[in-house]
C-alpha cells in the first residue's frame, strides 16, 4: 500500500541516519549531564523551541523565554493546565459556536435540510424558473449552518495564534491529522465541532489510549470511516429501521407519507438500502494508521476480525442527537482471533474495548506514533535517536503522551544543528506565526481561515484518513510559494483579511534603511534574518522615499522570503 | 514559441546548485534538467472535467431504444423526439445538441456503463477513488495525475506541465511531482493593481529566494517565477477566442476559456483539470428541460465553444470527462434520481475514436443490474484513463500510475485511434 510513511528508508540501511545517531552518541558522552541546547545559545534555542513547541513567537517571546531558561518553559508549556489563559477564554466566548451541543447542532442541520428541501419543492412549481441548485442553500437556516462551520475553522487559526497553552494547541492539530475526519462528508457537518471540543481537546496531552478510545467512540470517527452501517451479516435492528441512506446525506430524516401503497414502497427501498454485512474501512485505518502504522504486522485477516469486533458500534439517529449508540442485534458474538490474541465468544461492546488497549499498548503502535510525533517536532525523516528516547518513555509512562513529548524535547536530536531550521512551515504555521509575529488582532469572521485555505490546507477538510501531511514536497510548490508572498504582503500593508494589525506599534516607521531592516529583523524574524535576506530587503529600499511605504515592503518581504518558510 | 533560454539557463544553473544538499531536491532538478523531446506546439494534452455529484449518465447519453428506461423513469425520461439520436440506440440529451457536429466529425466518443469496481454509493468515498486511481484504497496519498506526472518526466520542463484550475489542488493532481493550481489565469502572480509595483515586487522576490535557499523551497519558487514570467509575455488580459466561439457565462465556461488560452499560449500543457459541480440531481431534476438540463447545456456549449476556439489545435488535445458514479435506473419520489453505479464519459478530440458509443451495455433488465437496482460497470475507469495515458500521452509504465492493477489493452474501451 501507498503511504507516506512508507516512503522513508529502514533504520539499519541508512548511512546518513547512521552518522545523526553517532554524533547524538558523541554529544551525550561529551556532557552526559546536559538537558539543554548544545551549541545553540540561549536565544537560538529560545527561537527553536518557539517555532516547534508553539507556533512562533511573538515580538518579545524570544528575549522572555531565553531569560527564564528555555527548559524551563518547555516544561511550562508540558503543563498547561497551570497556564492562565484567561485573554483567550475572553475571545472563546466571542464564538457561539461553542454555545452548541451536538444535539443543537444536529437539530440545526436537520433544519437547513428541511429548509432546502422546501426551497427546491417551491423552485419546482415554478418550472420555467430552474436556478442552479446552490440558491437552494441560502436558507436562514443553511446560511446558520454555515456560518457555524466557518466559526469551527477560524476558532482553530484564533487559538494557536492566542493561546498561551502554545503547545497544547500545537497538539490539537497534531491529534487532529493524526486522528482526521473530513468535515464535508455527511453528517460529520454537524458532528465535527464535538469531535474537536469534547473528544480531541481533553485528551490531547493524556494517555494515548484514552485518546484512541475517545475517538473510537465518537460518532464523527464513526460515521467518516463507515462503521456505524458495519453490521453482522443477517442482522436485523428490532424495530422499524430509520432509513440510513439518508444519514449519509447528511442526516435528513424521511418521512414516509400516509398513502399505504406508497408507504410500502418508500419502506421496502429503505430495507434495500440497510446495511448487509460488515464494512472494514475503520478497522484497517486504525491499525494502518491510528496504532501499527501500515507494516505493524497485521494482515487482511486481522482486518476482518477487528470489523467483526466493531460491530454494532454506531450512532443514534440526528433526530435523537447523533450520539454515540451500540447496537447490540448488530454486534457478532462469535469468537475472534487479532495479532494472535483470542477474543472468546459471547461478548458485547466490551470487547472492541480490550482490543483497543491493546493496539494502544503494541510496541508497534509506539513506534509508529513516537515517530510521527518526531516528524512533527523535530525533522521531516527523523533520526532514530529522539525515536527511540520517546518509545522509552512511552514504555516506561504506559504511553502518557506528556512524558513522550518531554523525552523528544530533551533528546539531543531535538536540538542538533542541522534540525534547526530544517522544516517548513504547513499553511496553518504560516499563517498563525505571521499572525503572532505582528501581533494582529483575528477577528470571529471565518476570513483567516480562508487565508489558510486557499494557501493550500483547508481546515478539516483533508478528506482521506490520513490527515494533512508533515512533509515539505506536499506544502511547497509554486503556486503555493506565490500565494504565500502575496498573503505577506496583504500583512504587510494591513490588508490582512479578518485581522487588524498595528504596524506603528510593532515597526516604527523611519527614513533610515539600516534601522528598519534591524527592526523588521528583530520584530519579524527574531533576530535570525540572513545576511542575503537582509542585503536584498535594503537594495530594495534604496529608491523609497516614504518611510511607511518602505516599512510595508521590509515587511512583505522578511514574511514573504524564505527564511520565513522554515521553523 | 519554445521554452525560453532564460528558464533553461536558471534551472542548469539550480540542478548545479543543488548538487550534494537535498536527494529530493535532486528529483526536482532532474525534472526540469531534461530537455523536451518534443516542441511545446506539438504536444499532447489531455483536459479532464469532473462532474462532482454524480451525474446522471442515463439522461446524458439516453439508451432511447430500450423501453425499460421510458417505464422506469415516467417522469424525467427524455421523450423519444426530443432526444438528439446517435445510432438509433443512444442518444443525446436535447441540451447537448451543440455536441452533435463533434460526433458527426468523429472527434466525440461517449464511453456507457463506466465506472468504479468498488460499490460504494458515498460522494466522498466514490470521489476519492477515481481521484487516487485506487478504489477501494483510502489511504493513497496520492492522485492518479500527479502519479502520471511523476512516472513521465520528459515534458516536465514547465511549470504549466500539469494545472488545474480552482483555489486548491484536487486529490487527482495531489502527490510530489510539480503542479500548478491557478484559481484566475489573470490574477496567477504577486496581486499588486500596477504593472511596474508588481514587477517590481516580483524580482525583489526572486532576488530573496536566488542562491539564499536551496531544496524545494528554491525549486518551486523558482517554478512559480517562471510560470509568471512565461504567462506575462503570454498576455491572458487580452485573449480572444477564435473562430467565434462563444464560451457560456459562468465557471464551467470561464475554466475552459482559460485552458484554450493556456494552450494556445504554448507554455507546455499538458495536463489540465477542472471542476464542475451541481450533478447530485437527487429532487426535480427534469427530462428535456430542468435543473439537469440547464447544467448539460452548460456542459455541451463549454464544450463545443472550447473545440470551436482551439480550431486545428484540436488535434493534438483529448477532453475527458468523468464522474464519480451514476445515478439509479429507477426515478425516486422527488421527481430525481438517487446514487447508483455505472454511469457515462465523454472523450473528445482529435485524437478520439469519435462518432461511437464505447463500451459494452449491460442493458437496463432487472437481471443484468448491479445489486439488482442500478447501470452495471463493464468498463473500469482504470481502462478508460489507462488507454488515455498510454495512446494519447504515451504513458509506458501504466501499473505505476495505477498500483495494484494490471492494464490490459484487451481491455481498453477503444477511445483512442489506434
Amino acid at each position: 500500500m501507498l503511504k507516506s510513511d512508507g516512503r522513508t528508508v529502514g533504520r539499519s540501511d541508512n548511512p546518513r541516519m547512521a552518522v545523526v545517531a553517532l554524533a547524538g552518541i558523541v554529544f551525550l558522552s561529551a556532557s552526559p549531564t546536559v538537558r539543554l541546547s548544545g551549541q545553540l545559545s540561549p536565544r537560538d534555542s529560545a527561537v527553536h523551541a518557539l517555532n516547534r513547541l508553539a507556533y512562533g513567537p511573538r515580538p518579545g517571546d524570544v528575549d522572555r523565554v531565553a531569560r527564564g531558561g528555555v527548559m524551563r518553559w518547555i516544561d511550562e508549556q508540558l503543563a498547561p493546565e497551570r497556564i492562565d489563559d484567561a485573554a483567550l477564554a475572553t475571545r472563546e466566548r466571542q464564538f457561539d459556536l461553542l454555545n452548541y451541543s451536538r444535539e443543537d447542532l444536529a437539530r440545526l442541520y436537520l433544519d437547513a435540510q428541511r429548509a432546502r428541501r422546501e426551497r427546491q419543492q417551491a423552485q419546482r412549481a415554478d418550472s420555467m424558473m430552474s436556478p442552479p441548485a446552490d440558491q437552494a442553500e441560502q436558507t436562514p437556516e443553511g446560511l446558520r449552518a454555515r456560518r457555524l462551520a466557518g466559526q469551527l475553522q477560524e476558532l482553530a487559526v484564533v487559538r494557536a495564534a492566542l493561546a498561551e497553552r502554545q503547545l497544547q494547541e500545537v497538539m490539537v492539530d497534531f491529534w487532529t491529522n493524526h486522528f482526521n475526519v473530513f468535515l464535508g462528508k455527511g453528517a460529520d457537518r454537524f458532528l465535527m465541532p464535538s469531535y474537536v471540543q469534547e473528544t480531541i481537546r481533553p485528551r490531547v496531552l493524556g494517555k494515548f489510549a484514552d485518546l484512541l478510545i475517545a475517538t473510537a467512540r465518537s460518532p464523527a470517527m464513526m460515521f467518516y470511516l463507515d462503521n456505524w452501517e458495519s453490521v453482522t451479516p443477517g442482522s436485523r435492528p428490532p424495530s422499524p429501521a430509520f432509513p440510513l441512506s439518508a444519514m449519509r446525506r447528511g442526516g435528513q430524516g424521511v418521512r414516509f407519507p400516509r398513502d399505504p401503497m406508497r408507504a410500502d414502497s418508500l419502506r421496502r427501498r429503505a430495507e434495500q438500502r440497510m446495511p448487509q454485512g460488515i464494512n472494514e474501512n475503520y478497522a484497517r485505518e486504525l491499525m494502518e494508521l491510528h496504532t501499527l502504522g501500515v507494516d505493524g504486522g497485521y494482515s487482511q485477516r486481522d482486518v476482518i476480525e477487528v470489523a467483526r469486533i466493531f460491530t454494532g458500534w454506531s450512532i443514534a439517529p440526528p433526530p435523537r442527537g447523533g450520539g454515540f449508540e451500540f447496537h447490540d442485534w448488530a454486534h457478532d458474538r462469535g469468537a475472534k482471533t487479532v495479532l494472535g490474541v483470542a477474543f472468546p465468544a459471547g461478548h458485547g461492546e466490551d470487547e472492541a474495548l480490550r482490543l483497543l488497549t491493546l493496539l494502544a499498548s503494541s510496541p508497534a503502535t509506539m513506534h509508529h506514533v513516537s515517530r510521527r510525533l518526531c516528524a512533527r517536532f523535530v525533522a521531516d525523516d527523523p533520526p532514530d535517536g529522539c525515536v527511540d528516547a520517546a518509545v522509552a518513555a512511552w514504555q516506561r509512562t504506559g504511553g502518557d503522551i506528556r512524558e513522550v513529548l518531554r523525552a523528544i524535547f530533551h533528546s539531543p536530536d531535538f536540538w542538533a544543528a542541522q534540525n534547526v531550521r530544517a522544516k517548513v512551515k504547513t499553511p496553518l504555521e504560516f499563517v498563525v506565526s505571521a499572525v503572532r509575529a505582528v501581533r494582529a488582532d483575528p477577528d470571529t469572521t471565518a476570513r483567516l481561515a480562508q487565508v489558510v485555505a486557499r494557501l493550500g490546507e483547508p481546515l478539516y477538510l483533508h478528506v482521506a484518513p490520513d490527515g494533512y501531511p508533515e512533509r515539505q514536497e506536499d506544502w511547497l510548490n509554486s503556486g503555493a510559494l506565490l500565494a504565500r508572498m502575496n498573503a505577506a504582503v496583504a500583512i504587510a500593508a494591513g490588508r490582512l483579511p479578518g485581522a487588524a494589525v498595528d504596524l506603528d506599534s510593532l515597526v516604527p516607521a523611519t527614513a533610515d534603511r539600516d534601522a528598519l531592516v534591524a527592526a523588521v529583523n528583530e520584530a519579524i524574524l527574531a533576530g535570525t534574518m540572513s545576511e542575503h535576506t537582509k542585503t536584498v530587503i535594503r537594495d530594495q529600499l534604496s529608491d523609497i522615499s516614504d518611510p511607511r511605504q518602505a516599512r510595508a515592503l521590509a515587511i512583505g518581504l522578511a514574511l514573504g522570503g524564505p527564511d520565513f518558510q522554515r521553523q | 514559441m519554445t521554452i525560453t533560454r532564460r528558464v533553461f539557463v536558471k534551472s542548469g544553473g539550480l540542478a548545479l546548485f543543488s548538487l550534494g544538499f537535498d536527494p529530493l531536491f535532486l528529483g526536482r532538478a532532474a525534472y526540469s534538467a531534461i530537455r523536451p523531446t518534443v516542441r511545446p506546439s506539438d504536444r499532447p494534452t489531455l483536459v479532464c472535467l469532473f462532474q462532482r455529484g454524480a451525474v446522471d449518465g442515463l439522461n446524458m447519453i439516453v439508451p432511447h431504444g430500450e423501453e425499460l428506461y421510458y417505464r422506469e423513469r415516467p417522469r424525467i425520461a427524455v421523450p423519444r423526439g426530443q432526444v438528439v439520436d446517435l445510432d438509433g440506440h443512444f442518444g443525446l440529451h436535447p441540451a447537448l445538441a451543440a455536441l452533435k457536429p463533434l460526433w458527426d466529425n468523429k472527434s466525440l466518443a461517449a464511453v456507457h456503463a463506466v465506472g468504479s469496481p468498488d460499490s460504494t454509493r458515498s460522494h466522498f468515498d466514490a470521489q476519492d477513488y477515481m481521484e487516487s486511481g485506487t478504489p477501494g484504497l483510502k489511504a493513497t496519498p496520492d492522485g492518479w495525475l500527479n502519479r502520471y506526472c511523476r512516472h513521465d518526466q520528459e515534458h516536465a520542463d514547465t511549470p504549466f506541465r500539469a494545472v488545474a484550475f480552482g483555489p486548491q489542488l484536487p486529490r487527482i493532481l495531489a502527490g510530489s511531482a510539480p503542479t500548478l493550481a491557478i484559481d484566475d489565469l489573470q490574477a496567477f502572480g504577486l496581486r499588486v493593481p500596477q504593472e511596474a509595483a508588481r514587477d517590481r515586487l516580483t524580482r525583489a522576490f526572486e532576488a530573496l529566494y536566488q542562491g539564499a535557499t536551496t531544496g524545494l523551497l528554491a525549486s518551486s519558487s523558482q517554478e512559480g517565477f517562471d510560470a509568471v514570467q512565461q504567462l506575462k509575455q503570454a498576455n491572458p488580459t487580452q485573449y480572444q477566442p477564435a473562430n467565434g466561439a462563444d464560451y457560456p457565462r459562468g465557471r464551467l465556461g470561464r475554466g475552459f476559456l482559460q485552458i484554450a488560452q493556456l494552450i494556445k499560449a504554448d507554455v507546455g500543457v499538458q495536463i489540465a483539470f477542472l471542476d464542475g459541480t451541481g450533478w447530485d440531481t437527487h429532487v426535480n431534476q427534469g427530462s428535456s428541460e430542468g435543473q439537469l438540463a440547464a447544467r448539460l447545456k452548460d456542459l455541451g456549449d463549454s464544450l463545443a465553444a472550447f473545440a470551436t476556439d482551439l480550431g486545428e489545435k484540436m488535434r493534438d488535445v483529448v477532453v475527458l470527462t468523468m464522474s464519480e458514479f451514476g445515478r439509479t435506473i429507477h426515478e425516486n419520489g422527488n421527481i430525481g434520481t438517487d446514487h447508483g453505479h455505472a454511469t457515462a464519459m465523454f472523450a473528445l478530440g482529435g485524437p478520439v475514436n469519435g462518432g461511437k458509443v464505447l463500451g459494452r451495455w449491460p442493458g437496463l433488465d432487472p437481471a443484468n443490474r448491479f445489486e439488482g437496482r442500478d447501470l452495471a460497470v463493464t468498463t473500469d475507469f482504470r481502462d478508460l484513463f489507462g488507454e488515455i495515458l498510454a495512446r494519447h500521452l504515451g504513458t509506458r509504465d501504466l501499473a505505476a500510475v495505477f498500483p495494484g492493477f494490471a492494464p490490459d489493452p484487451a481491455r481498453f474501451p477503444g477511445a483512442i485511434k489506434a
